[in-house]
């Protein structure tokens, strides 16, 4: 089990930033190697992704499952992806406090079990890289913002799913 | 083992490699001196679908040693670097930090583009250009782009570099190393000539009068590999020698190297001991570098 944690500052209010945090195709062009995000239901996304440390890349065709969406508070997700000879599993969680200032403070907590090829490079590799990619998903998303590209909420939670970890 | 297929290209100009970039994305990976792709390839760790070989890009080596800067081009082998007595005047911790690099045939072979793009932290050349505050080159199809190696290398092998960019090459400004009153070292510790070093040091110091047994150092330069996630430029240890001799400022020096230190074990090497290392090394490379400033 690996787990990820860490903050993001927005200069917008989290009722804005909500509509980018759930809408797919904003998250397709902030997500770090991903290449489209299909909505199956609206609760449930798949995509491709390659994502690696150096040039141990692999794609995973991941499925997202949202377990809570407490609009503009709270986010939960499942996720699964799966590569030739790798795979993981996710239950990522993010909040969303506003600031004095009408910004918005963003939380977010990870907890990962990873089998595989990349399993073996280590918490501390597989933290460094995901840190960052995470700040890369935030700035972008918050770069989005600030041009004030068009946003639309198209999730909701998956009724009486529930966050879970299959180790 | 043999590596997954994948299709080989071999472009002649930097103009025809970034347009293979531009079309490929990270389907590509690129292939320089390949003393290390073909092994993770090999191993089937990564599999890219294109390998881009840089190794006929004739434009992408070679070295110029200029009156205010130098220049290093990104498929320059280590061996190259390790025998220009001209760099080594101007900027000896560039040929110092090669010439350590693991045994004669990877130093044929290897280049600084391709250490500097897989961004071990453990690497040389990452460390050096950090201390150095050069500038690394990167192109692409319809972008060129300077970026100081300080804010290239932001987690473990990983860069600040694009799908679609290339690395073209690294200059150093000669301006802050007056080569008659600077001195440069790199010291490394490893267990074995073709192993990563567990820990490394680079220093530069320029003094005041060289011909004085304790100049005033004017300015200080000091990182390390292999003890972070990157290479760990440490400005700690740099505002603790400068304006005062080597003697006053080396213990707090490496003081801060210690304060600066995170590294992640390794089975021959706990963390406690490299964060000792990075204190020893620290004091080991300013006391070569002192000695060269004051020869």
């Amino acid at each position: 089990m690996i787990e990820f944690s860490g903050d993001f500052e927005s200069e917008h209010p989290p009722d804005e930033l909500w509509n980018y945090f759930t809408d797919p195709e904003i998250l397709a062009q902030c997500a770090p190697g991903c290449d489209h995000i299909e909505q199956e239901s609206e609760s449930e996304m798949s995509a491709t992704v390659a994502v690696g440390v150096g040039s141990v890349k692999p794609t995973f065709d991941v499925d997202m499952v949202v377990v809570e969406a407490d609009r503009p508070h709270k986010l939960v997700m499942n996720a699964g992806g799966d590569a030739s000879r790798n795979s993981f599993e996710t239950v990522a969680e993010m909040t969303l406090e506003e600031r004095e200032d009408g910004g918005t403070h963003v939380d977010w907590h990870a907890e990962a079990a990873v089998s595989g090829l990349i399993a073996s490079l280590g918490q501390r590799a597989l933290g460094s890289v995901a840190d960052r990619l995470v700040n890369n998903f935030f700035q972008d998303l918050e770069d989005l913002a600030d041009e004030g590209v068009p946003a639309e909420s198209k999730i909701s939670e998956k009724p009486e799913a529930t966050a879970t970890l299959d180790e | 083992m043999k590596p997954a297929a994948f299709e080989y290209h071999r472009p002649s100009s930097v103009g025809e490699a970034t347009d293979l970039l531009a079309d490929l994305g990270h389907d590509a990976e690129l292939l320089a001196g390949n003393q290390s792709l073909g092994i993770i390839m090999a191993n089937r760790l990564a599999t890219p679908d294109h390998l881009v070989d840089l190794g006929q890009v004739e434009e992408l080596s070679g070295i110029a040693v200029r009156e205010d800067e130098v220049e290093v081009g990104a498929m320059t082998t280590h061996r190259d670097l390790e025998f220009a007595d001209d760099l080594r005047e101007a900027i000896e911790m560039i040929p110092e930090s090669a010439e350590q690099i693991a045994g004669p045939s990877v130093r044929n072979r290897g280049t600084v583009g391709g250490s500097v793009a897989e961004a071990d932290p453990a690497g040389n050349y990452p460390t050096a250009f950090v201390a150095l505050d050069a500038d690394l080159h990167l192109t692409s199809a319809d972008d060129e782009r300077t970026i100081p190696a300080r804010d290239f290398f932001v987690a473990y092998m990983f860069t600040d570099l694009g799908p679609e960019e290339l690395v073209t090459g690294v200059t150093v400004d000669r301006e802050p190393f007056p080569a008659e009153r600077t001195g440069m070292a790199f010291e490394e510790l490893k267990r074995g000539a073709q192993t990563f070093p567990t820990v490394s040091a680079a220093a530069a110091l320029r003094v005041d009068d060289p011909e004085r047994d304790d100049p005033t150092i004017e300015e200080a330069r000091v990182a390390l590999a292999n003890v972070a996630d990157v290479p760990l430029h440490v400005p700690g240890a740099e505002d603790a020698l400068e304006d005062d001799t080597l003697d006053a400022g080396i213990d707090a020096a490496a003081e801060a190297a210690i304060e600066a230190a995170d590294p992640s074990p390794e089975m021959h090497a706990d963390e406690e001991w490299k964060v000792e290392l990075a204190g020893e090394y620290t004091r080991r490379s300013l006391r070569t570098a002192h000695e060269r400033a004051t020869r």
